[in-house]
């Protein structure tokens, strides 16, 4: 069968995987803290019939060989962690991180999940949790007369209490950063667990040992750039027509060759 | 038989050949740094017996295009393009120096520098790898900064090996990177320039790749008619035979 075919297949599924890599990032372009992925295309393994430099006769070598490529392959996505853009909000419980780092959460199992999201909510007993409900960590209780949180720079959540002139220290909020970010296992939710490629977490407080400080009233939107991905589509898309049309010439040929022998 | 089957066989398997190489390019038509191939043929006289009709075609060999590929904007550090000509060197999986076009690199666990495929990328001396730290920059001789772990000022921690050989001396491998015909690993060349934040595309062009193909597609076709023909003369010589 001709070659092309199974050439062009290859190209159909990379644009393919690519397109559903561009729409996830456009149907999150929104999401608080997301971060887009990237499709990393490689090309497959050629076949070589004539090695280059390979002798043509006693004196004369050649000066290029023939290879054959064998089609396309998406080598795997990557997290491109380059900062969204920064919005101000009215919620005192807004937090974003401007730098290097990751809000850390206790999972039920116990375990840490991290996020750049830093929409916090309080939940029943006054404790600081996540959208779906998953405290801090460390945890941090805001007492029930509370009028008022402010956090710093570098994580210290004081809270104005009714009845008392000064501001109570109630916690401090630490971050974690991993030496390979890229590494970290996306588990939806705008969740990120660590895996044996990122490493283990370096906690510390915002704004030491290269982490990012803390802005309150503040959220890091998406870093996902609509244009860029809808180019990014038109492109996808005419490549996979481009790969469909060899297919349909390719399938020609052999039809022609039937009908015609 | 009428040598005419051997000469249209010999026509439609040079372009079928063709063909797989055209839908190569096409299918990496958004591989970043991809060189697009191309294959050339030769007339190739056969001598002997009877009249010097028959001239066989035959695949010259195939080369790859060198020129550079479209440069898109990422804004990542280590999204690196070549700026005119050039190449990365990388340890290709034989252990051997390789050479690529391709800037997308990444960083492991343990600090080693890699391209998005995984392989080692290559520094002054040997492969590259960077201590803890809070961001990576890549000046534009290929040279590696490093803000530290504990914070400071931007330390040097090597400096990408670029080569820049004559296009001549190197050839695409089974693996699609380039490695030198001679087998010999390249000298660093200081000349070579980079851009950071920036990723080089393929240098396919969608358009010629689909008009080659199409053209191949109807030298296919003209060959299968000769061969056509030629079946037809030998049955219409066998029926004035058979009549008599």
């Amino acid at each position: 069968m001709n070659p092309a075919l199974w050439v062009s297949k290859t190209g159909l599924a990379a644009q393919e995987k690519q397109m559903s890599i561009i729409s996830n990032n456009l149907a999150n372009v929104n999401t608080v803290g997301f971060k887009r992925d990237r499709a990393n295309f490689e090309d497959l393994f050629y076949h070589i019939e004539r090695q280059p430099g390979a002798l043509a006769d006693q004196d004369n070598e050649l000066p290029a060989g023939l290879q054959l490529g064998t089609g396309v392959k998406m080598t795997g996505t990557q997290k491109v962690f380059t900062p969204g853009s920064y919005e101000t909000t009215k919620q005192a419980l807004d937090l974003a991180i401007i730098g290097n780092g990751f809000f850390q959460f206790t999972q039920p199992d116990g375990t840490l999940a991290f996020s750049r999201n830093g929409q916090f909510h309080l939940d029943g007993d006054g404790q600081i949790v996540n959208a779906s409900g998953l405290p801090l960590e460390p945890g941090i209780i805001v007492p029930a007369e509370t009028t008022g949180i402010s956090i710093s720079e570098d994580g210290i959540v004081m809270a104005t209490i009714q009845g008392q002139a000064e501001s109570e220290e109630i916690g401090q909020i630490n971050i974690a950063n991993f030496v390979n970010p890229a590494g970290l296992v996306a588990q939806g939710g705008n969740m990120y667990l660590q895996s044996a490629a990122s490493g283990d977490p370096i906690e510390g407080a915002a704004g030491q040992g290269g982490l990012g400080v803390l802005k309150q009233y503040t959220l890091e939107t998406s870093n996902v750039s609509s244009v860029e991905e809808l180019v990014n589509m038109i492109s996808a898309q005419r490549a996979y027509e481009m790969n469909s049309k060899v297919i349909a010439a390719a399938d020609e040929m052999m039809q022609f060759v039937n009908q015609t022998l | 038989m009428d040598k005419v089957l051997y000469i249209s066989t010999a026509g439609a398997n040079l372009a079928m050949k063709a063909q797989q190489v055209h839908a190569n390019n096409l299918a990496n038509v958004s591989t970043p740094g991809f060189r697009r191939d191309f294959v050339s043929s030769l007339s190739v006289e056969m001598v002997g017996d009877g009249h010097d009709t028959r001239v066989m075609p035959k695949t010259r060999g195939l080369g790859s295009r060198f020129a550079s590929g479209a440069m898109d904007t990422t804004g990542r550090a280590l999204d690196v393009a070549i700026v005119g000509s050039g190449w990365f060197a990388v340890q290709g999986g034989d252990g051997n120096e390789a050479y690529t076009r391709a800037g997308q690199l990444k960083v492991d666990e343990e600090g080693n520098l890699l391209t998005a495929g995984g392989l080692p990328v290559m520094g002054d001396g040997g492969p590259l790898q960077l201590p803890d730290r809070q961001s990576v920059a890549i000046g534009a001789d290929g040279t590696v900064s490093i803000v530290p772990a504990e914070g400071g000022n931007p330390v040097e921690v090597g400096q990408l090996k670029l080569v820049n050989p004559d296009i001549k001396d190197i050839a695409k491998d089974r693996d699609g990177l380039f490695r030198t015909i001679a087998g010999e690993a390249l000298e660093a060349d200081p000349e070579v320039r980079l851009r950071s934040g920036f990723l080089e595309g393929s240098n396919v062009n969608a358009l010629e790749e689909m008009v080659s193909f199409l053209s191949l597609s109807r030298q296919f076709e003209a060959q299968m008619k000769l061969m056509k023909t030629a079946g037809d003369m030998a049955s219409a010589g066998d029926r004035l035979i058979r009549d008599q």
